[in-house]
């Protein structure tokens, strides 16, 4: 196995390992193409994943350690949102003849299709339903996600030159032998979509169906009679799923039983809230014991349950509490306990299966007992979540493509994440609560299957990503560290600490400020993320911007992003260049502008009280008194650097600015010339 | 630790009055612990220098360097090829370094940016004070670890004066007494007998000083 990288929890935690602070810190710049693009590198739904992903990386954010963790499922669905239409495409730098084909247009299906596709493959999907898309399309309500967000994913994918023939099952239409005479390589990702049933009586009464079955036939437009009392039966997404849906069909009286808490409940801690507000009740640690009724199935018999040793999922085994037995009265009772394969599907096809009628493969490749095809998704692993199906996609293209090309098998590289943060450090960063992401209001969403979440706002996103710890972007201290201290010294975190021969900094606890970087003698520190070279760069580039719009008085402000998460209009000339916080500029960048012509230099900055690191503003003033020292003995003159507070006009500080003229610097040039 | 801080601009300015190509050599040891002559200030130096230039329609081509340190030759020698392009060095070294510069580099001018002040250690952030004159005859085995000759005004090696008041130095009232500052010390080690003892009169070294290490020179 390859040296692990270490990388932010979240892209660790992620089994796709998205660079979530990488589009996180596009989007507090404001570069929503770059947010998408680095999503898509790894993910042809984004949009998807923004509304319904199961969130393993929030659930490991060490933002959590302080207060909340970010939001990023709903910042993911604003750089998708954003740049709807956006066209990302890399065509592949070879054609291959080879053709593949892949079974099964859900979610694992379509990544591997598209992946292919970009590799230089001819690539055929084959579904046996109408549409493309699988559970997206079928199995999760459109509040949830909305049809026109899967459909333009999928044909974005499509658009890529995927053929896709629809209403074709395998066992029935085709078989993969077959299949294999055309096709070099197959992706079998059918899913797992068959219901378990529990084995009580009276399971055969009418009125007693299925989740899945139940959500595909509404999301075809049929509204299945349920009267008023509904019971659903299970605890995960489906389970909840289901019952939000029953109450947009008219059903009032709507219970969920789980047999364990919610602590165990597959199904987001969110969408169970979601669900209790909209009114649907939660019984936990019940369980059905048998159902009755005249025909139509009118009650279920229930009985309490407590939690016992842990079982072999690493849950405590729900264990019956006895004489605890109740009734409900139900008209139609759900199931949403667990699916396996379709049986009939692969009961022929050749390929070893288990005893839950999941596909057996080798190993991490997906590899089957059948030479060129391969399996992947729910079919393997049973019921997972998309972001699962994503990642299983995504491997079974590159074991594809290796194995057609006879390429070896890729290593595995499993990256580590940063360790959780000290306590020391934890208490010093300041608390910043999540934005809330706007909802239709409860009263107003059990008329349709309009879809709850609305999104963020620019500004509500950009807010959101600045909460973002930016784990590992800080400091990187280089050799040439001369072992001054200072920067253990002035570290507003205590991270720093004195190494053998130079400072040690712990990336992992180190917040990015860039106070120290700032105050390095030895320019010994660069900072990860917005290194020297990338200021000095936009710094370049805005002074030629400036050139461009005045021509005249060249005016350039730094601004701290954090204080104006959206940034400053260029106005008055001023063009202005956002700093993750002002404190990171140093003395150097506060006149070298001169250096290269401009005849200002404003700074936009907060009071050190609203300093997202405790002490960026005070560094930021000293650093400016320096600036303006050396202004003054240069003979540009200090007033030419000034600080504009926050509300103030700057078009006085223009004012300022043309009544002293050009920069002596440029008269000199003017001189020459 | 030697400390050392860069000269007023102006001066530095006019030194390097007649010359048109300069390089700044910043020394990567000492000077850049104490904030003074390191890669920073060379940056900063270089570009105030061509701005202050350009503004007196005298343009002057600044290159800029940090080298490990500029007391030994071999670390000079890494820039021996570079620095023949320009008509001075300006050294950010201190004292010792400007001199290990000029004579290594030989036929081009070396200049001085900094004032070399004292040897010093750490007094907290962005703070250095003055603790070793360098005397050659170390006595601080009797005065509790406190240097008299570098920290009395008076460089008394039998203190106190009798100028000393409430533990502050007469000569300036921000400087406590070291006088007084041995006493408490040695009283807090139990050696106040120390003090009972006349210390005889020091032999001054005679300038300048060398220092041979006979095992490593015979090598």
């Amino acid at each position: 196995m390859k040296l692990a990288e270490t990388v932010p929890p979240c892209q660790a935690a992620c089994p796709i390992h998205t660079d979530v602070r990488g589009y996180v810190t596009a989007i507090i710049r404001g570069d929503l193409d770059e947010a998408i693009k680095i999503n898509r590198q790894v993910n042809p739904f984004p949009s998807v994943c923004g509304r319904i992903c199961t969130r393993p990386c929030e659930s490991v954010c060490r933002r959590a350690q302080v207060d909340e963790p970010i939001a990023i499922a709903a910042l993911k669905r604003f750089a998708s949102d954003q740049t709807k239409g956006l066209k990302l495409i890399q065509p592949p730098q070879h054609y291959y003849d080879e053709r593949v084909a892949v079974i099964g247009a859900g979610p694992a299906g379509l990544t591997a299709a598209h992946d292919l596709a970009l590799l230089g493959y001819k690539v055929t999907v084959f579904e046996e339903q109408n549409v493309l898309g699988g559970m997206l399309m079928e199995g999760i309500p459109e509040y949830r996600l909305p049809k026109d967000v899967v459909n333009e994913e999928v044909d974005f994918i499509l658009s890529l030159g995927i053929e896709a023939k629809t209403g074709l099952s395998l066992g029935r239409d085709f078989s993969i032998e077959e299949l294999l005479k055309d096709y070099q390589a197959i992706f079998l990702a059918v899913g797992s979509q068959k219901s378990l049933f529990p084995k009580c009586k009276g399971i055969e009464l009418s009125g007693i169906i299925t989740a899945v079955e139940f959500l595909k036939q509404v999301s075809r437009g049929q509204r299945p009679f349920l009267g008023k009392r509904v019971l659903v039966i299970g605890g995960g997404h489906t389970a909840i799923d289901a019952a939000r849906t029953c109450l947009r069909l008219g059903s009032s009286d709507i219970t969920i039983i789980y047999r364990r808490t919610l602590d165990e409940m597959p199904a987001g801690r969110e969408e169970v809230e979601d669900a209790e507000k909209e009114g649907v009740n939660i019984r936990y640690l019940t369980a059905p014991v048998d159902f009755s009724g005249n025909g139509n199935v009118q009650k279920v018999r229930c009985i309490k349950m407590r939690l016992g040793e842990i079982d072999e999922s690493g849950r405590r085994r729900p264990v019956p509490v006895e004489d605890s037995e109740f009734e409900i009265k139900a008209d139609t009772v759900i199931l949403a306990i667990g699916y396996i394969p379709e049986p009939d599907t692969l009961k022929d096809s050749g390929l070893i299966l288990s005893k839950n009628g999941t596909v057996i493969v080798k190993d991490e490749t997906g590899a089957t007992n059948l030479k060129g095809v391969f399996a992947g998704g729910d079919v393997v692993s049973g019921p997972l979540s998309v972001i699962e199906a994503i990642a299983a996609g995504r491997r079974a293209a590159d074991t594809i493509h290796r194995y057609l090309r006879t390429l070896p098998a890729k290593e595995v590289e499993k990256p580590l994440p940063f360790r959780p943060l000290d306590d020391s450090v934890v208490r010093l960063i300041n608390k910043s609560m999540r934005q809330k992401i706007p909802t239709i209001p409860v009263e107003k969403r059990l008329n349709d299957f309009n879809e709850v979440d609305m999104g963020y706002s620019w500004s509500e996103a950009v807010k959101e990503a600045q909460r973002c710890l930016l784990c590992g972007s800080g400091a990187l201290v280089a050799e040439n560290c001369a072992a001054c201290l200072n920067c253990v010294r002035i570290c507003p975190y205590g991270v720093p600490v004195p190494g053998r021969e130079i400072a040690e900094i712990d990336i992992s606890q180190c917040q990015a400020c860039g106070i120290c970087a700032s105050e390095c003698p030895a320019s010994a520190i660069n900072l990860k993320l917005e290194t020297r070279e990338d200021g000095h760069a936009a710094l370049q580039k805005m002074i030629d911007k400036a050139r461009r719009e005045a021509p005249e008085i060249l005016i350039i402000g730094y601004y701290c992003r954090y204080k104006v998460p959206t940034g400053l209009p260029d106005e008055s000339g001023i063009c202005w260049l956002g700093k993750l916080c002002a404190g990171r500029l140093d003395v150097f960048q506060l006149i070298y502008p001169f250096e290269l012509g401009v005849d200002g230099v404003a700074v936009h900055m907060c009071k050190n009280e609203e300093c997202r690191f405790r002490d960026g503003s005070r560094w930021l003033l000293t650093h400016i008194e320096r600036a303006k020292k050396i202004l003054d003995e240069i003979g540009i003159g200090a007033d030419r650097l000034d600080i504009i507070s926050d509300g103030e006009d700057v078009s006085d500080f223009r004012k300022r600015l043309e009544a002293l003229g050009i920069n002596p610097v440029r008269k000199g040039e003017k001189a020459k010339e | 630790m030697i400390v050392a801080e860069i000269k007023p601009f102006g001066e530095i300015k006019d030194m390097l009055k007649d010359y048109k190509k300069v390089l700044i050599l910043g020394c990567g040891t000492c000077v850049t612990v104490c904030l003074s002559g390191g890669e920073r200030q060379v940056e900063l130096l270089a570009s105030a220098l061509r701005m202050a230039r350009k503004i007196e329609g005298n343009e002057i081509t600044v290159g800029e360097r940090t080298i490990l340190r500029q007391c030994d030759p071999e670390f000079i020698d890494q820039i021996k090829y570079e620095a023949a392009q320009y008509d001075a060095i300006l050294s950010m070294a201190c004292g010792a370094g400007v001199q290990g510069t000029a004579e290594r580099l030989g036929s081009i001018p070396v200049l001085p940016a900094m004032n070399t002040t004292f040897i010093g250690v750490s007094d907290g952030q962005g703070t250095w004070v003055e603790v070793c004159a360098a005397c050659g005859a170390c006595i601080l085995a009797k005065t509790g670890g406190i240097c008299p000759v570098a920290r009395c005004a008076k460089s008394l090696i039998n203190g106190p004066c009798g100028g000393s008041q409430d533990g502050k130095c007469e000569v300036s009232k921000d400087n406590p007494c070291v006088w007084q500052q041995i006493y408490a010390h040695l009283l807090k080690l139990n050696m106040l007998h120390f003090l009972r003892e006349m210390s005889q009169p020091k032999t001054w070294p005679v300038h300048p000083r060398r220092l041979v290490k006979e095992q490593t020179k015979g090598v």
